[in-house]
């Protein structure tokens, strides 16, 4: 087989943009090593070789996957998605959650849940939950509580403001440290946001014209750099203040 | 059943609220005020009759044919207008492919009663022979994205294509004289449509049981307001076709203020539907006249008395002094064009319908008058502009004639004198004389 095998050291590729067919390690020259490959990266014979185009990331010590940003979303397990009930049927509710199938939220998967005090959720309610499992063929199934049993954030949201976003913007948005746009904005607005990582982004303020600039900024924040981020979240601060 | 329910999009209790609840304080979701249209780029494509909208995010793609048919027994002497609508199923989950939906039907018939009833566009002047042949001007609307507010997105796009579509000219003739003739595009130029007015579809969301409305409904909005006004006025204030789409009633005044509402709008939506198509006729038209390659070293500056043996920054002089003095620039005319005739240095083309009787065109302001009379005679005329420089210069030429020829266009409104039209012709004559000599 024909590869080249120029940038065969694990590190050179990593953090950087990667097409499908791209070499990213040569297995015959690494030796009793693990690696864990992610979404993205197939082992072909003794190449691993790239399948999604996107940026190539490393979690040390041997963990390699590919990160790329598209509107639609592939479910993973253990990722925190926001999802829009459909239906309620007897023993779970059907999510919407931007991915292939609709989820499955089991209708006991609350904190203190029981056949009693299930919760009653109307077609257009806004979760935030978990993924518990996540293969391609079947329906995802999500959780409203850690595996601890316990609930946290995760359940309804309600008020506030809900848009669409691409995955490398929920991403982003998600960083540490925190996002420059998130930072600009919030030393002066007051607001919370839940955002998911299937693409789905909620934000809450006191009042209507402050989660409108928030939801805006965000939404325009996608390809900007830090600083232009933060010029931008400046600047429509100044309009608020203006009028 | 599950995969369609995968697919569709949907909204979530929360933003019905808070839509809702913005509106209650006269804000919008995107920050625009009521009244406010979305941004709007109209562009136009390759072949003739064809447009893109861009409405925000809705994006309407329109496409006009036409084709030579029966008329209609009842109306004989008529041409007919067909409107096609075709929702792509990239623009929205529920658009589904194949036969149209209750929204693509009743998109076509909203847009087709405003062109049709209003009889904005001339339907008899479609007709070549009555009774047995007329022009079918066929609209196709193909929606690319749905971002709300398809109805006007589409009534833009159908009304820049017709503005811009043009139908070969055809003459009866033939042995029996009964036979037609469609000209050739290249042969004889395409003519355009006949539109006498531009009905242009304002699109209004209420909600509130009817006290907030808004103009221009964004998708979310669309979802939101469940009920949904249309109206079609031109810039005279003529009422073209009313649409009003299910949900609950409006008062009355609502729709007198409507209307109020929508005549604004149009006349702004005319405007700037009228600009684009202007500016995309210029640039059809600049890019015909610059097809001849000896056009760009001839049209540019005077010839001066002195000039032939003058500098040549005097030449670049003088067509910066042209649009201060075109007298003197003529006056030079005579001397020079006597030997244009003879002058054939450098020049591309030798041939030369015009030689005896033509003269060397001249200054820039006399070619702008001829500009506006007749663009054939002209291009023929600026071939002979004389050559009597110096060919290294030709580059220097060419570079600030390319500048210029931008500005040709331009040139045509600073107010001339009938003076300035009539020198030239005179020197064609005098040239005549010469030449029979």
């Amino acid at each position: 087989m024909d590869v080249d095998t120029g940038n065969m050291t694990p590190t050179n590729l990593v953090d950087k943009v990667v097409v499908p067919g791209d070499v990213v390690l040569d297995l015959t020259k690494m030796e009793n090593q693990t690696i864990k490959l992610g979404s993205g990266l197939c082992q072909d014979c003794d190449y691993i070789s790239v399948m999604q185009a996107g940026k190539l990331r490393l979690s040390k010590p041997n963990k390699y996957w590919v990160e790329s940003s598209q509107k639609r979303y592939v479910p993973s397990s253990e990722d925190t998605v926001l999802g829009i009930v459909v239906e309620h049927r007897s023993d779970n509710f059907l999510v919407d959650i931007k991915a292939p199938n609709l989820a499955f939220l089991p209708v006991l998967a609350f904190e203190g849940g029981t056949r009693r005090n299930i919760p009653k959720f109307e077609t257009g309610t806004l979760i935030y939950a978990r993924v518990v499992k996540a293969n391609g063929i079947m329906n995802p199934e999500l959780s409203c509580t850690y595996a601890s049993g316990k609930a946290a954030e995760f359940g309804q949201l309600k008020n506030g403001y809900t848009f669409e976003t691409s995955t490398g913007l929920a991403r982003m948005l998600l960083s540490s440290p925190t996002c420059p746009v998130l930072e600009a904005l919030g030393k002066k607005i007051s607001f919370e946001t839940a955002v998911g990582l299937n693409g789905r982004v909620w934000v809450n303020a006191s009042s209507p014209d402050d989660v409108i600039l928030v939801s805006n900024a965000i939404m325009r924040s996608e390809f900007l750099s830090g600083t232009q981020q933060r010029i931008m979240a400046e600047k429509l601060l100044e309009r608020l203040e203006k009028s | 059943m599950e995969q369609r329910w995968a697919n569709t999009s949907r909204l979530t209790i929360n933003e019905k609220q808070f839509i809702e609840e913005a509106l209650r304080s006269e804000i919008r979701v995107d920050g625009r005020r009521l009244y406010d249209y979305r941004r709007l780029t109209i562009k136009f494509g390759r072949e003739d009759g064809s447009s893109e909208v861009q409405l925000g995010e809705t994006h309407v793609m329109a496409f006009v044919t036409g084709q030579l048919v029966q008329p209609y027994r009842d109306r004989p002497n008529e041409g007919t207008l067909a409107i096609f609508t075709e929702f792509s199923p990239m623009a929205d989950p529920s658009f589904e492919p194949g036969r149209p939906g209750e929204a693509a039907i009743e998109l076509g018939r909203v847009i087709d009663r405003g062109l049709r009833e209003s009889r904005a566009v001339d339907m008899e002047s479609l007709c070549v022979v009555a009774g047995k042949s007329v022009w079918a001007i066929r609209v196709d609307l193909h929606i690319i994205d749905n971002g709300g507010n398809l109805i006007d997105a589409a009534n833009i796009a159908a009304l820049a294509a017709l503005s811009t579509f043009r139908r070969p000219e055809c003459s009866v003739g033939g042995d029996d004289s009964q036979e037609i003739i469609v000209h050739d595009p290249e042969a004889r130029d395409p003519i355009p449509l006949t539109i006498h007015h531009f009905p242009i579809a304002v699109t209004f969301a209420f909600f509130h049981e009817g006290i907030t409305l808004v103009i221009d409904p964004h998708y979310k909005e669309e979802t939101v307001s469940g009920v949904r006004m249309t109206v079609t006025v031109n810039s005279n204030g003529d009422v073209c076709a009313i649409q009003k789409a299910g949900g609950e009633g409006i008062l009355s005044g609502d729709v007198m203020r409507c209307l109020r509402i929508a005549s604004l709008k149009a006349s702004e939506m005319t405007t700037k539907i009228k600009e684009a198509v202007e500016t995309y006729n210029a640039e059809v038209a600049l890019k015909k006249v610059k097809r001849h390659p000896s056009l760009i070293a001839q049209k540019f500056t005077v010839p001066d008395v002195e000039m032939k043996e003058a500098s040549f920054q005097k030449t670049k002089k003088l067509s910066a002094d042209m649009e201060n003095s075109p007298n003197q620039t003529s006056t030079s005319l005579t001397t020079t064009k006597d030997r244009d005739t003879n002058a054939s240095i450098g020049r591309p083309l030798n041939w030369d319908p015009y030689s005896s009787s033509a003269p060397a065109i001249v200054s820039s302001s006399t070619l702008s008058e001829l500009v506006g009379t007749s663009k054939e005679a002209n291009e023929d005329q600026m071939m002979q502009t004389d050559e009597e420089y110096d060919p290294n210069l030709k580059e220097d030429q060419i570079a600030s004639a390319t500048g210029v020829s931008s500005g040709i266009h331009k040139q045509n409104s600073p107010p001339k004198s009938l003076k300035d039209a009539v020198k030239p012709k005179h020197k064609r004559k005098k040239n005549a004389e010469r030449g029979a000599r």
